[in-house]
């Protein structure tokens, strides 16, 4: 599981050629984009999101719903997002 | 009137009047019936006298005086009252007092009006509107006079005695009108000995000023007109061809650049004189001309040293040729050419084309506006006078009103302590004040405060306030270009908003950009800059900055500039540019330095803890996509030569990915050349086994640096070919920042590099390593 995290962290960071951070500063619970009321969070927006949802796709062999708000729920956080590629992935 | 008898007879019966009336009452026992018939004679004149006044108010106001003579006369007569003899010279006074006070509200002023007669040459002078001013005060000065002359005149009247009123009006009145009059001229020479003795600069003869009279350090006028004319002899022995001017010396500069004008040389001001730009600019007739060894590789004509000219032409005159007239003269300005090169803030340096004309036209606006302030001042000067504002500000300017200039440009703040006794105008730039504002701690003080100008981008205001504290003058901004000359200037204490030189005329662009229209512009349709304008009815203007300063990110519009206030707002920001970037997507990057606040506030946090408090901050303002997605803390800003931070110097930053293994603490691009000061950290993997114990910076590293850089900021080719000559003297050490000189010659594809210490105190740099390296220009591999 945390090795799967790790790999969405990963994704993550090298998809979005994200600078200063390190797979250590990414929070498993929190949010990937935006942040929550603890101001934990990636602070991403939605071109990223696009950008990442790509990423997902391609490494992980999973596909996303086009309802926006369920899709929305999947990458609530890292955790989420790991939760639901091992729930989907083909392997 | 047309007899002179008749107008000597009527000015001595109407200024002798009450001598005579006295007379005639104390010695010669006339009634004052009798003394009423003088005052009918004197109403008779006037009325003779009427017709010659021009203007219909003018006339109107000799009828009410004309009319109310008679009347007193004619009240004197029948009433046989003395009282009414006696007002004679207060109807002159008040008439007077109507005349002096009709004309400043009629302007031009009857004192303005006289000064016009006396000197035919003021209307064309700049200083006409001060003197104007000076008139309309005199003017008003003698209405104030005439109101307490009639007052008096009136007392004495009704209470003083007949001897009294006499000796007053008789005698005293027109001694103070003496008095009143003999003050004012002195006045007036001694503020005339101030206005400013400009003469165009196409207008400039040998006897302009006196042979002794100081043009800078060192040189008389006498100096001046005689290195002229070497210079010219020099130039007009040799073909009519265009001249390549580059001096450090203003001295040097100015003597040159009239030479060129003088002789119909067309000269090229450049402040680059890099073999390179020399190279790309010249062609093979052209000469260059310059005051210090060029080593440059240029082919035809090799440069030429004006000191070389200046000596070789002495001494051709002492062989005998003595007599040798001395060449100095008016050109023809609407002839004369130059080209000017512009710094390059939004692109590459271009060439524009200027003919003197131009130039001309704005001192004249300039000595107009700020002529009044500089009498009795030297000029200084911390920017370059091969650019326009350096050139107008620092040369021709003084050259113009015959104000000295130094030689030598003022490079350092701390330098500005050693003028401290001199009543300065210093020309400067918001890099020079920005400087200042940072490294002074204490006031300058100025024997008289110095009148600062800056130029060449916009001054923050805080800056402004800080130097104003520190040298007691709040600098006067001018805003402008190369292509357009001075268009406006201000001073931020009143305000943003800029006030336009009369000259320009100001209108709004398709593109919401500021057009402007001047006599000197040669383009009938005026220039169009890259500045967005609020434009106001009144021709004031607040700049919105420039039209490439709007972006679109992603479809999202946004202003650089207001992401960069907004930085600014926290209060830990002391200089800082966003710009737009092109990756997979695109995005804006922030180039921070941070102030004293800020350095306090983020002591000891990882960098991603200061983006994070940035990026949450702007959040509160601006949508996350427009929110800069990269950041860099800097000590400072890199500029170039003269003083300007160019968009694409923070991009080429942004496009060398950051790494925790090096941090680039600041930087300065020139073509091609780099200066960084760099920093490796103890927890840099170049460390890595290079020695656990004492840490070094491997060999290795420091070669993959100064290619890294190279690559990114010199466009040097990916492949290396060949290293040779590298030497390592001293090691670099962990948190120890260092200073590394890339430069990159293109012909030969050869890289040179060296690592040094930074400068101690006494600006000694220890040496680490150098060397260089050849590339492979083809890039087929990729």
């Amino acid at each position: 599981m945390s090795d799967l995290n790790n790999r969405i962290k990963d994704v993550i960071i090298e998809s979005l050629e994200l600078e200063d951070i390190t797979p250590d500063d990414i929070v498993d619970s929190a949010p990937i984009f935006g942040k929550n009321e603890k101001g934990e969070g990636l602070g991403l927006d939605s071109i990223d999101a696009l950008e990442l949802g790509i990423a997902i796709k391609e490494k992980f062999g999973v596909t996303f719903s086009t309802v926006k708000e369920e899709t929305k729920k999947h990458f609530a956080s890292v955790d989420a997002l790991a939760a639901y590629i091992s729930e989907h992935s083909k392997g | 009137m047309k007899s002179i008898a008749g107008k000597v007879l009527f000015t001595a019966i109407s200024v002798l009047y009450p001598l005579i009336v006295y007379c005639g009452l104390e010695f010669w026992g006339l009634s004052p019936r009798r003394l009423s018939l003088l005052l009918l004679s004197l109403a008779f004149f006037h009325f003779l006298n009427f017709t010659h006044n021009s203007s219909k108010l003018d006339r109107l106001r000799m009828a009410v005086l004309i009319a109310l003579v008679l009347v007193c006369a004619v009240i004197a007569f029948f009433a046989d009252n003395i009282l009414f003899v006696k007002f004679y010279p207060v109807l002159v006074n008040l008439s007077l007092l109507v005349f002096f006070g009709f004309t400043l509200w009629r302007t031009p002023s009857f004192a303005f009006r006289m000064a016009m007669l006396g000197n035919k040459n003021l209307i064309n002078s700049p200083s006409l509107k001060s003197v104007e001013r000076y008139c309309n005060k005199v003017t008003l000065a003698w209405c104030v006079f005439f109101v307490v002359n009639t007052s008096i005149s009136t007392t004495t009247v009704f209470i003083g005695s007949d001897k009294v009123w006499s000796l007053y009006n008789g005698l005293i009145s027109y001694i103070l009108v003496g008095i009143f009059f003999t003050v004012e001229f002195g006045i007036r020479k001694m503020v005339q000995s101030k206005m400013q003795s400009y003469v165009p600069v196409c207008d400039l003869e040998q006897d302009s000023r006196p042979d002794g009279a100081l043009v800078a350090e060192g040189k008389t006028w006498g100096d001046f007109v005689s290195d002229v004319s070497k210079v010219r002899y020099y130039l007009e022995a040799r073909e009519n061809t265009p001249w390549i001017l580059h001096c450090e010396d203003s001295y040097f500069f100015t003597v040159s650049l009239l030479a060129m004008l003088q002789s119909g040389r067309k000269a090229l001001v450049t402040a680059n004189r890099q073999d390179a730009f020399i190279k790309e600019i010249k062609k093979p007739e052209y000469g260059f001309l310059t005051d210090e060894p060029f080593t440059g590789d240029i082919a035809g004509m090799p440069a030429t040293m004006i000191q070389d000219v200046l000596v070789s032409e002495n001494a051709h005159c002492s062989d005998g040729d003595n007599s040798r007239e001395i060449k100095f003269g008016k050109f023809d300005k609407t002839k004369a050419e130059m080209v000017m090169y512009t710094s390059g803030t939004t692109g590459e340096p271009k060439a524009v084309f200027k003919l003197f004309m131009q130039f001309e036209n704005e001192l004249f606006e300039l000595v107009k506006v700020f002529g009044n302030d500089w009498v009795d001042r030297k000029v200084f000067s911390t920017v370059n006078h091969h650019h326009i504002y350096g050139l107008l500000f620092t040369a021709l300017l003084p050259i113009a009103t015959g104000l000295p200039f130094r030689r030598h440009r003022i490079d350092f703040p701390t330098e500005l302590a050693n003028i401290a006794g001199e009543a300065a105008v210093v020309a400067s730039s918001p890099a020079f004040l920005k400087r200042l504002a940072a490294e002074a701690d204490k006031p300058i003080d100025f024997k008289c405060p110095p009148i600062i100008y800056s130029s060449g981008g916009p001054l923050p205001v805080e800056v402004a306030q800080k130097a104003s504290e520190l040298v007691g003058y709040w600098p006067m901004e001018i805003y402008g270009s190369t292509e357009t000359g001075g268009i406006a200037y201000r001073q931020s204490k009143n305000g943003a908003v800029w006030k336009p030189f009369e000259v320009c005329k100001m209108s709004v662009a398709e593109n919401g950009c500021l057009n402007i229209k001047s006599s000197y512009i040669l383009e009938a349709e005026g220039f169009t800059t890259g500045d967005l304008v609020d434009l106001y009815d009144d021709g004031r203007f607040l700049l919105k900055g420039r039209s490439d300063s709007i972006v679109k990110i992603e479809e999202k519009r946004i202003s650089l500039p207001e992401v960069e206030n907004r930085l600014k707002q926290t209060g830990l920001v002391q200089d800082v540019r966003v710009v737009p970037m092109v990756g997979k997507r695109q995005y804006l990057a922030a180039a921070i330095v941070l102030n004293e606040a800020g350095r306090e506030k983020f002591a000891g946090l990882p960098k991603l803890a200061i983006n994070n408090y940035f990026h949450d901050y702007l959040l509160q303002f601006i949508e996350n996509t427009v929110s800069p997605k990269k950041w860099r803390y800097l000590e400072e800003l890199p500029q170039n030569t003269e003083g300007k931070i160019r968009m694409r110097d923070i991009q080429a930053l942004f496009n060398l990915p950051e790494s925790p293994n090096f941090k680039i603490l600041k930087f300065r691009r020139e073509p091609g050349a780099l200066t960084a000061k760099l920093l490796f950290p103890a927890t840099s993997d170049y460390y890595d086994g290079h020695f656990p114990e004492f840490k070094l910076l491997p060999a290795v590293a420091q070669v993959d640096m100064v290619l890294r850089l190279a690559r990114n900021f010199l466009d040097v080719p990916k492949k290396l070919s060949k290293i040779h000559r590298t030497k390592f003297a001293s090691p670099i050490l962990p948190d120890v920042p260092v200073m590394l000189k890339v430069s990159y010659n293109a012909d030969a594809a050869k890289v040179t590099f060296s690592f040094t210490s930074m400068p101690d105190a006494q600006g000694n740099e220890k040496m680490h390593s150098s060397g260089s390296f050849t590339m492979n220009p083809e890039e087929s591999l990729g």
